[in-house]
């Protein structure tokens, strides 16, 4: 699907939370995750540019780790404050979908 | 940084050259989007551009590691590298001009209002 950038917008920072929770994870494979997923216009640096501000928020913890070749990688971890950070994020992502969902159905 | 430094902004040369030598090793198009995201932060920098120094560090690292990757410039920044930039640097906190203009502007709108309101 084409042009879901604007949509995507405020949701990604929580798929990216998401992504790190269920294992450590580095910029490149959670790139190639969201990519599988479907956003095809999601590039490196987009997940770069969120890593960087979760990483300010205290919301991860950050791993350099030597890589096979090249220069170290950043490895990504959820600590406690990431994890209620994603409860957080799911709470509200419940509460848009039914609001969405009810109006789509044209409930009250 | 010390007081030299501060002064003749010694630090700062000595950074963009070791940054110069690190995007010389990249390929091509790495370079050339390297050259692009510094045109494009240039607007968020400070007086003297050492806020961008950090900032401008980490862009590189991305480069490099995604350069090792053989990923294409494509797959790292797509086509909106001033989106890009303006995410790094809002991500970062980095003052830039127009929010200095807009104080100044701001201060002197408070100065002459107070003055007729007297």
């Amino acid at each position: 699907m084409d042009d879901l950038t604007e949509m995507l917008k405020g949701t990604l920072e929580g798929c990216v939370l998401e992504i790190i929770g269920s294992e450590e994870t580095y910029g490149y494979a959670i790139t190639r995750r969201l990519n599988e997923l479907g956003f095809a216009d999601v590039v490196e640096g987009t997940v770069y540019t969120i890593l960087l501000r979760l990483e300010k928020k205290g919301l991860v913890q950050v791993m350099k780790r030597p890589s096979e070749q090249g220069p170290p990688r950043k490895f990504y971890a959820l600590n406690d404050a990431g994890r209620g950070e994603l409860a957080t994020f799911w709470a509200k992502w419940e509460y848009i979908t039914s609001r969405i969902d009810k109006l789509k159905e044209g409930g009250r | 940084m010390n007081f030299w430094e501060a002064i003749t902004g010694s630090d700062l040369t000595r950074d963009f050259k070791a940054f110069e030598v690190r995007a010389a090793a990249l390929p091509a198009d790495h370079r050339a989007a390297w050259e692009q995201v510094k045109g494009g932060l240039f607007l968020y920098g400070d007086f003297t551009g050492r806020n961008l120094m950090p900032i401008l560090d980490g862009v590189l690292g991305l480069l490099e590691e995604t350069a090792a990757d053989g990923q294409s410039i494509d797959e790292v920044l797509g086509d909106d590298i001033a989106g890009f930039c303006a995410a790094l640097a809002g991500g970062s906190g980095a003052r830039n001009f127009r929010d200095r203009w807009r104080e100044q502007l701001n201060r002197n709108v408070a100065r002459k209002l107070s003055r007729l309101g007297g």
